[in-house]
Parts: C-alpha cells; structure tokens; sequence
C-alpha cells in the first residue's frame, strides 16, 4: 500500500505582498499537488504562484517560473523536488483570503 | 497435582513474545495494545486538532487560537550541517513544527474511544529541536540563559514547551483532560526543565460563543493564563544534545487512569514522577455526542518566536481492559 497525506498550509489566511507558505517535508513522495484556492478578494489582486525547493528547510530557491492565478482554484503537479516544498507568491492591487492544500503520495 | 497460574502464564508468555519483537521490546505497554505507530508507515491518524466550525464549514468561525495548528509531517530530519540524521527506527519521524512566531503551538491528535474503563497508558520515543538559525551577527550566539561556548548552545533556550494531553469523557457525559506539558523554558528563554500541569480545563469553542472569552492567535489553548499551571517534581536534564541539528531519542511513558479519571505516573527516560495527586478538573456540565472519547495529542509550542519542532519516531497505546 502507497502512503498519501493532503497538507492544509493556509487555513482561511488573507495574504498580501510578498508571502512564503511555512516549509512542509515531503522526503518520502514521489509526486505532489497544490491546490490555491481563493475563498475572497479585496481590490483587485494580481496573484503569481511558483513552487519552491529547499535542500535543508532553511535555504529555498525557485522550482518553476511563476504562474498567474485566476478563478477560484487553481492548481498544479510538482515533480523531483527533494525534501521540502512550499509556495512563493507576490500579490499587487489587493488581498485575497486563501486555503493551499498540499496533496502528496508516495 | 501441580496447579497452574494461568494468569501468570499468560502475563509471563506476552512479555516473552513482546521481548523477541523488535518494534515492541523498547516500550512496556499494558496488556491490550490499542495502537503502534511506526511513522515510517504514514502518519498513523495523528492528525492536525482545530477548533469546532459552524454548519456551513465557515473555518472564520474556529476560534482564533486553534485555527492554526499546522499538519503534522513525516520527517527525515534533514539538517543543514550533516544532511539527513533519519529516526530512531527506520528513516521516518512524525514531526510538529510550529511557525516562527512567538506562541505559536503545533499539534497532533490521535482519535479514539473506550472499550472499558482502567489504566490507558501512551509510550513514545521522541526528540524536540529549535531550528537552526543561519546569518546574523554576534548576538544569535546568545539567547535567555543560553550563550554558546563551543558545547552549549543558544538553541536550546529556543525551545518552549512540548506536552503530551488527553481528552476524555464518559460515565454520563463527564468531559476532563489530563495533561503532562516538560516546560523547557520561560517566555523570556530561561530554562525551566520542569514537568508542569494545569488546574482548569481547556477552553472550549461553546464557552467562547457564550462569550466566557475570546483568546488571542498564538494564545496557549491548552490552559492560556501561566498562573494556571503548576509545576511537579523537580528540574529534568535532558539530552539536547548542544545544538539543533543532533537528534537524541527520548523514552515518555504516562499512565492514566479511566475509571478513577486519574493520573497515575509520568516517565521521561529515567525520571519516574508521581502524578496521582495532580488534579483533573471535570468540565461543569455534561457533554454529548462524546461518550467513551479517547483522545490524545502531542503539541510543541514556542515561546522564542524560532520554529520549535517536536519529533516522535514511535508512538504506543495500551489498555488493561
């Protein structure tokens, strides 16, 4: 039997600027998933997204280069991403609250 | 005629068959085990605790102060320094990490129910860090009582607190906790390293609609005012181990007691600490929708505002009914 966990990274969080979700371990998968999703928005935010990587929980680096978010969820794989993953994101013209899960399998 | 003790039998022949097992021989459980979580086999139902929500899943409504308690992680424990430092079996620890604010409290919760009344005991090996910090100046080799001279080091004053809890109810819809917290520090990084408990009951989602209180972000859930907690037995040195990238295994066995709604003893590696006379304050009115509930759960909070982060590589829970 594979093993499986889902992550919740930000839980009903209103995010602005320039934000980092907390470091989250993922040694033991082989895949994984994001799913952003906006619950509201105030103003008119322009969201990008892009997944990080950390040799050690502390240093991080971009996986990919950043993504536009639109509509209410948006979502994406990750693949070969060593030990941790988290999101960076930069937000202008507003604030959005948001849930970001983190689905993981072995 | 020679007669036989068959219960001495049976209790000798369990012990003997336990001893010869590998997962098993490090832990003393009681004589029904009800769980044996090896984290290298998935997080084993140790789950993120919240708050309760209303009927439309709105989570503004979970109170601020457990809102946040972070998904616990399976952990290699991989350090900047020497790489991957793995568990005490296997590779993988279940790991609590706060956020790097002052307060902050993760968690993890196991879920259960009774079958019966008695002794309920959880064992665990387990190991608790700050994370490293890198950068700074000449100031991050200090922190409270803690200066580094080549063998101590700040991060151990960076640690706040890890408890190990219980939430239980029955015999009519009596709801108490019991709670065993090792507060290695005060607020301002003194270390304390003592066994502490508290005397009222945690605080509860329908007590704040009621408006008996309304408890801050980063607010201690379990019992948030400091003059709600008592301390027992005297200072536990531990094995820290100097800085935040070496990892030792520590042995925690608690023993409570279910038909008595009692603690019975707490032990962190060699330290046997009676709890029996601890008080267990029973919430005033009776719950439903909870009979026979079994809950425990490990949190780690920091006081220092650096991620702390507790690590537990195996966990047992055992009954004697």
């Amino acid at each position: 039997m594979l093993q499986s966990q889902t992550a919740i990274l930000e839980r009903n969080t209103t995010l602005s600027g320039d934000f980092a979700t907390e470091p989250f371990e993922t040694g033991w998968t082989r895949e994984a998933r994001w799913f952003f999703q906006i619950l509201s928005t105030e103003g008119d935010p322009q969201v990008e997204l892009t997944t990080q990587v950390s040799p050690d929980g502390l240093t991080w680096v971009d996986l990919d280069d950043l993504r536009q978010v639109s509509g209410e969820l948006t979502t994406w794989p990750v693949r070969e991403y060593g030990h941790w993953l988290r999101i960076r994101g930069t937000m202008t013209g507003g604030s959005v609250k948001v849930r970001i899960y983190l689905a993981l399998k072995s | 005629m020679t007669s036989v003790d068959t219960d001495s039998l049976r209790a000798a022949m369990r012990d003997a068959i336990r001893a010869s097992d590998v997962r098993l021989s490090k832990y003393n459980p009681l004589p029904r085990i009800l769980a044996l979580d090896d984290f290298n086999e998935g997080t084993n139902g140790w789950t993120e605790l919240i708050g309760n929500f209303n009927g439309r899943g709105d989570l503004d409504t979970v109170d601020a102060h457990m809102r946040d308690f972070r998904t616990p992680q399976l952990s290699n424990a991989t350090f900047f320094d020497t790489g991957t430092h793995g568990a005490m079996t296997g590779t993988y620890s279940l790991k609590l990490a706060t956020r790097p604010y002052p307060g902050h409290t993760a968690t993890a919760i196991r879920r259960l129910t009774m079958a019966g009344r008695g002794l309920v005991q959880i064992e665990a090996y387990l190991t608790y860090k700050a994370e490293a910090q890198l950068g700074g100046d000449a100031e991050r080799d200090q922190y409270g009582d803690v200066a580094w001279d080549g063998n101590l080091h700040p991060s151990e004053a960076q640690f706040g607190a890890f408890t190990v809890a219980t939430d239980l109810c029955g015999d009519g819809g009596r709801r108490y906790h019991t709670v065993a917290r090792f507060q290695n520090t005060d607020a301002d990084g003194n270390l304390v390293r003592r066994l502490s408990y508290p005397v009222v009951p945690e605080p509860t989602p329908k007590e704040h609609l009621e408006g008996k209180f309304a408890l801050p972000y980063a607010a201690d859930f379990t019992a948030p005012d400091p003059n709600d907690w008592r301390y027992l037995g005297d200072p536990i040195e531990m094995c820290f181990n100097e800085v935040p990238t070496k990892v030792n295994w520590h042995y925690v066995r608690w023993l409570v007691d279910t038909e008595k709604r009692r603690n019975v003893e707490f032990q962190l590696n060699d330290r046997i600490i009676d709890m029996s006379d601890v008080p267990v304050p029973v919430y005033d009115e009776p719950y439903e929708s909870l009979d026979n509930l079994l809950n425990f759960y490990f949190s780690v909070r920091t006081l220092s505002g650096v991620r702390n982060f507790l690590f537990l590589d195996s966990v047992v829970i055992s009954a004697d009914w």
